[in-house]
């Protein structure tokens, strides 16, 4: 993996405990462990798509800031997998 | 042949109606990436199939 | 309102076509038990909800049902991107491309078109929750069989992720369940529904 590949992957595993703890949140809303966790993975997360989307393509459309060129529309697809 | 237990069990749940334990949040995988390649960051969850048939 | 994330939920790299495989992941797409049924299922169940916890969960649920929903199309995309005339002709994927030629269409393994009577929207909270429970045990039957048929580990690693998010999926359903008993009467679940009629006394 390259340096673009292993941050799309890390933004994966966080972005997936992020996803698994606010299932349980959802119906745990009182387990503060489980939100210390939530929000600490959480804060990571946000780091790591503002991250990425500087460096190579944005993730979200609002990660798609613009001077010169609109590259939200540009950025691979997904299903086109690994060095799309 | 198995042997069922309902002594005591009686009175915990009202009949008719399904029951799925409440999970409690113990502790997560530590090992993230394991985490994410099992499909849960819970221990407990983690429940992989292993099944194989064995007719030829 | 939702928002878009141009990343797959866990990642997708198969190297090797493979027709015969795609015409049976196909079915978690658009199949009886597939994901595209799953997302409609949980997202159009939400409004008749009459405890918000209970509606959150079918959201969140819904909402990861959407981004394993891209995941089995692109598994079935890399599994027949690069096939030749002859593996299309040979596999016995001549009877989709014709229609489709290589692009996702919802449709079960057998071919039967994506059909809104594979999912019910109940109204009832007690029933819609049993029927999301049932959804994501035959969704984790549907993977059990995929995953005997995968010797590819490029396919096995996502199928495995999507089969083990079904078990999390259901033990949040069985939860929800838990947190409409415990806005019932014990005595008799059944007396109303809670999501239509006023109160059980009037």
């Amino acid at each position: 993996m390259n340096g673009k590949e292993k941050l799309l992957y890390d933004i994966g595993v966080v972005s997936f405990v992020v996803v698994d703890l606010g299932l349980y949140l959802d119906t745990h809303p009182t387990d503060c462990k489980a939100m210390e966790y939530y929000n600490h993975y959480n804060h990571i997360r946000k780091q790591l798509m503002k991250e990425f989307s500087e460096k190579y393509y944005p993730l979200t459309m609002d990660m798609a800031e613009c001077s010169k060129e609109w590259k939200w529309g540009m950025a691979p697809m997904p299903w086109e997998g690994e060095c799309g | 042949m198995q042997e069922y237990r309902y002594e005591g069990k009686e009175d915990r749940f009202p009949v008719a109606m399904a029951y799925v334990p409440w999970q409690k949040f113990d502790k997560m995988y530590e090992n993230l990436d394991k985490a994410y390649h099992e499909g849960t960051i819970f221990p407990e969850l983690n429940k992989p199939f292993t099944g194989r048939r064995c007719v030829s | 309102m939702w928002n878009y994330e141009k990343r797959l939920q866990f990642p997708v790299n198969i190297k090797e076509p493979n027709a015969k495989l795609a015409q049976v992941i196909i079915s978690q797409y658009g199949g009886p038990d597939g994901e595209m049924g799953a997302s409609m299922r949980y997202l159009s169940q939400r409004y008749s909800m009459p405890y918000r916890e209970v509606a959150g969960v079918l959201t969140d649920i819904g909402t990861e049902e959407l981004a394993h929903l891209e995941m089995v199309a692109t598994i079935v995309h890399q599994l027949t991107r690069d096939l030749s005339m002859e593996e299309i002709e040979k596999s016995g994927f001549g009877q989709y491309y014709v229609d489709h030629t290589i692009g996702v269409w919802p449709q079960a393994a057998g071919g039967i078109p994506f059909n809104a009577c594979e999912f019910q929207v109940k109204g009832d909270v007690i029933t819609d929750l049993h029927e999301d429970m049932a959804a994501e045990q035959k969704a984790r039957s549907t993977y059990d069989n995929i995953l005997r048929l995968i010797k590819d580990p490029d396919v096995c690693e996502p199928i495995k992720f999507l089969r083990a998010r079904e078990i999390v999926h259901y033990q949040r359903f069985g939860e929800a369940l838990r947190m409409t008993q415990d806005r019932l009467n014990s005595k008799n679940f059944y007396a109303f529904n809670p999501g239509f009629d006023q109160t059980p006394n009037c």
